[in-house]
């Protein structure tokens, strides 16, 4: 695919082109964020998948794990994130079984930016890797386009992120308990939800810690007040 | 001459330069859908077939095999649909063989998501995967770039708006089969009345635990009627202005006429035969 | 080797009726032969050490390395034929490459081992092959800290991550030594070729395992000892002392495999002699004035 003119630079200085879908794609125009908290780290993100100014899924799930306590939030072209994210979660099992310990989120982190850096032409595929395991607690790491690597305290992607920046640095903390990182990233995700015409619908997350992996579910019905049973 | 004669390449590109538009395919405007209910599933599609603005097809087949346990429907191009699901069909069956399991839906709609990855789009197959097997009931959208969704109904082609209109209105969580099957029935034919892409028929596919039955013109809503006069017209309809005979042998005033010999020997170059 | 002749001893691939790869057995002949190599785990990092035999006295002093870097934190050397130890050199290089290309991090010492083990292995299993002349001793250090991912952009945050299971550590020094049938086990201390009875038996006394006392410096000097008391003067050719050593990012290496720097390396030499001689001078008297092991708690005669 040839680079258009189109696109933006990120504060990063990285080249965003936001015109990269190929025509009648199935397109997560998304709010995705993870935060790391006290005990580890949470995955968050909106649920609507669009094809053109089609809902195609109101309830998609773009929390994808790729590992026990490894997972990913997908923005971009549905087919690219759900197929590199396929890769990796085979290259994952792989790597528990040959070594007999599981992988940390960094083999994580780097599987993924190794696929995606090496068919940066082919994909449109925007990926934040959130992970816990025992050396390194919970870590967060963010794949933008052009497919560099950065490691972030918290990171937020998605068309949905613009309108979030200033809340998100105005309202993270470091070491926040488990309840504080949950209406974090509840809030966040609300108004990137109410500013986004491209993101809505249920708001899911997933909590990683070294109890596991817990499935958090928020519907507008209630206000996105209530956690309700996945 | 032996092999492949490529003359009509440097035409096609004349053509094309020309602005001549390429054949187009013929593509399924169709509805499709799927519905989940207490202890299988149910799909349906309409009948119609369209190649650009004609009707190519009044009651064409948009249910497609894949196993005893597994159908699919298919949106977009109808080759493609056809002979994608034919070629995971086949597929899943190798696979069921060796591993001497029944087939599962999430390996069929796995196989179909890596295929049409593969081919980026190109093949314009657009499916919805039902089935049940010994892990359960399951029901799948997969697009042509290779993306899946995973919901209790689900709706595709050009008259799935209007589908979904039906099921985002009527869909209740706890189904009868009975059920299930009326709402797929009025889902389809949302599509077939409000959709210009779809039309004719209903065909329905039930997917349970013990069997699937097919229910091909489940509702056949565009049946045509007796006509109330007939359009045959009497002989002598249209009148004589006038009559002129040309014979035979004065025919070489208007046109050459080569005659032809019938004897073996001078007919040209003989087609050759494998002993 | 009573089956010599009988066929079973030509190939690879073909087992002895009693169960044996005679090929592999040969191979192991092959490195007892070869110049005493060691390697020491304790506490706070490795030290690799080799009788490196001179061939020649036309041979460049101090050239001609025998133990290799295989990465940063790798270190290998062995005992047998010198070219399959290169071999097994560059092979071992091309293992931590690839690690690193798919995990963008260090290869775990554990991991390399694991994987030359495994292709030694594979030659004693094929007709067209001979197994390796060698027994390698791998020495590494594996980060205690934490590394970032190779190709990270940026330093990363500067606030640590939550949910860390504390009190637990992770990295630290390993050792391991892989025979020529791909066997290979971890050890504190290790010894192959011709000295490893002498070597074996003096790693032994050493105050290494779980909650061993040695430190990196004495056991670069107990190296050399070993090295020299295992060297027979008489019967053996002259040698030149190799040794590395590998030490955590706050030690003297700062995580990186080394050669021991040239003045460390001569004054455990110095001390060495002086012991070896020593203890040959003791083994010559009738009666053993324990002089050779005063530095040991228990002064274990040495038996052979």
């Amino acid at each position: 695919m040839e680079f258009g003119n189109s696109g933006s630079l990120s504060e990063d200085g990285i080249h965003l082109d936001m015109d990269r879908l190929k025509k009648g794609e199935v397109n997560l125009g998304t709010s995705i964020m993870a935060v790391t908290f006290k005990d580890g780290v949470i995955l968050g993100a909106d649920s609507r998948t669009t094809t053109g100014a089609y809902i195609a899924n109101r309830v998609t799930d773009k929390l994808t794990r790729v590992h026990d306590t490894i997972w990913c939030c997908r923005s971009g072209s549905a087919a690219d994130t759900q197929a590199v994210a396929d890769i990796v979660q085979y290259q994952l099992g792989m790597f528990a079984m040959t070594n007999g310990k599981p992988p940390t989120t960094q083999t994580a982190a780097a599987i993924f930016q190794e696929i995606c850096y090496a068919n940066k032409d082919r994909l449109s595929a925007g990926l934040i890797i959130a992970g816990w395991d025992e050396r390194h607690g919970g870590q967060v790491y963010s794949i933008p386009l052009g497919g560099s690597l950065h490691k972030q305290t918290y990171a937020i992607g998605g068309s949905g992120s613009t309108y979030i920046y200033g809340y998100c640095d105005t309202h993270w903390q470091e070491g926040m308990e488990e309840k504080e990182a949950v209406e974090f990233v509840k809030e966040a995700l609300k108004e990137a939800i109410k500013w986004d015409g491209s993101s809505g619908g249920v708001i899911r997350m997933v909590v990683l810690t070294a109890k596991g992996a817990d499935r958090h579910l928020y519907l507008p019905d209630t206000d996105y007040k209530v956690r309700h049973s996945t | 001459m032996p092999g492949f004669d490529f003359s009509n390449y440097n035409r096609n590109a004349a053509l094309h330069a020309r602005g001549v538009p390429l054949p187009k395919a013929t593509s399924t405007g169709t509805t499709i859908v799927g519905c989940i209910f207490d202890g299988g599933v149910v799909i349906a599609a309409d009948t119609r077939a369209t190649s650009g603005p004609i009707v190519a097809d009044k009651n064409c087949e948009k249910l497609h095999y894949i196993s005893s346990n597994i159908w699919c429907a298919g949106a977009g191009t109808a080759a493609d649909t056809e002979f994608t699901t034919a070629l995971i069909s086949s597929q899943l069956e190798l696979h069921s063989l060796s591993t001497g399991r029944k087939p599962r839906v999430v390996t069929c709609m796995t196989l179909l998501k890596q295929h049409l990855f593969k081919y980026q789009g190109h093949i314009g197959a657009y499916l919805v995967v039902a089935g049940v097997d010994p892990t359960g009931t399951h029901l799948f959208t997969v697009h042509a770039h290779g993306s899946t969704d995973k919901l209790p109904y689900v709706t595709m082609g050009s008259g799935s708006l209007a589908a979904m209109s039906v099921f985002e209105t009527q869909w209740t969580p706890k189904l009868t089969e009975a059920d299930a099957v009326e709402l797929c029935s009025q889902a389809i034919q949302a599509g077939i009345f409000n959709d210009l892409g779809s039309g004719s028929n209903v065909d329905v596919a039930v997917i349970t635990k013990e069997k699937t039955v097919l229910k091909r013109g489940y509702v056949k809503p565009n049946e045509r009627g007796q006509k109330l006069k007939s359009y045959i017209f009497p002989k002598g309809t249209t009148a004589v202005l006038n009559e002129k005979i040309i014979r035979k042998e004065d025919l070489g005033n208007y046109v050459s006429v080569h005659e032809l010999s019938t004897t073996e020997d001078d007919a040209g170059d003989k087609m050759e035969v494998d002993a | 080797m009573t089956s010599i002749g009988t066929g079973y001893d030509l190939a690879n691939s073909i087992f002895s009726p009693d169960g044996r790869n005679f090929q592999v057995e040969y191979a192991v002949k092959a490195v007892e032969n070869g110049g005493t190599s060691i390697g020491i785990r304790c506490k706070d990092g490795v030290v690799l050490a080799v009788e490196k035999v001179v061939a020649s006295k036309l041979l460049k002093q101090g050239a001609n390395k025998r133990i290799a870097t295989v990465d940063r934190h790798l270190g290998v050397v062995y005992s047998g034929m010198v070219p399959d130890g290169r071999h097994f050199v560059d092979r071992s290089r091309d293992e931590a490459l690839a690690w690193r290309d798919t995990f963008k991090t260090p290869i775990p010492t554990a991991d390399l081992a694991s994987r030359m083990g495994g292709y030694m292995q594979a030659y004693t299993l094929y007709q067209s092959v001979r197994p390796f002349g060698i027994t390698a001793i791998v020495g590494g250090f594996d980060s205690e800290l934490e590394l970032p991912v190779d190709g990270e952009v940026g330093s990363g945050p500067a606030v640590g991550a939550g949910g860390k299971t504390a009190g637990k550590k992770h990295g630290g020094p390993f050792l391991y030594m892989i025979e020529p049938s791909g066997l290979y086990w971890g050890y504190y201390g290790a010894a192959a070729g011709k000295g490893r009875q002498v070597a074996k038996a003096e790693l032994e006394k050493l105050d290494l395992g779980g909650a061993g006392e040695l430190s990196l410096e004495q056991a670069v000097k107990e190296a050399a000892r070993i090295i020299y008391l295992s060297h027979d003067d008489v019967k053996d050719k002259k040698f030149e002392l190799e040794m590395s050593w590998i030490s955590g990012a706050d030690g003297p290496t700062k995580g990186k495999h080394q050669e021991v720097p040239k003045a460390l390396r001569e004054e455990a030499e110095k001390e060495a002699e002086r012991l070896a001689k020593k203890a040959v001078e003791g083994d010559d008297d009738d009666d053993d004035d324990d002089d050779s092991d005063d530095d040991k708690k228990d002064g274990d005669k040495m038996e052979e």
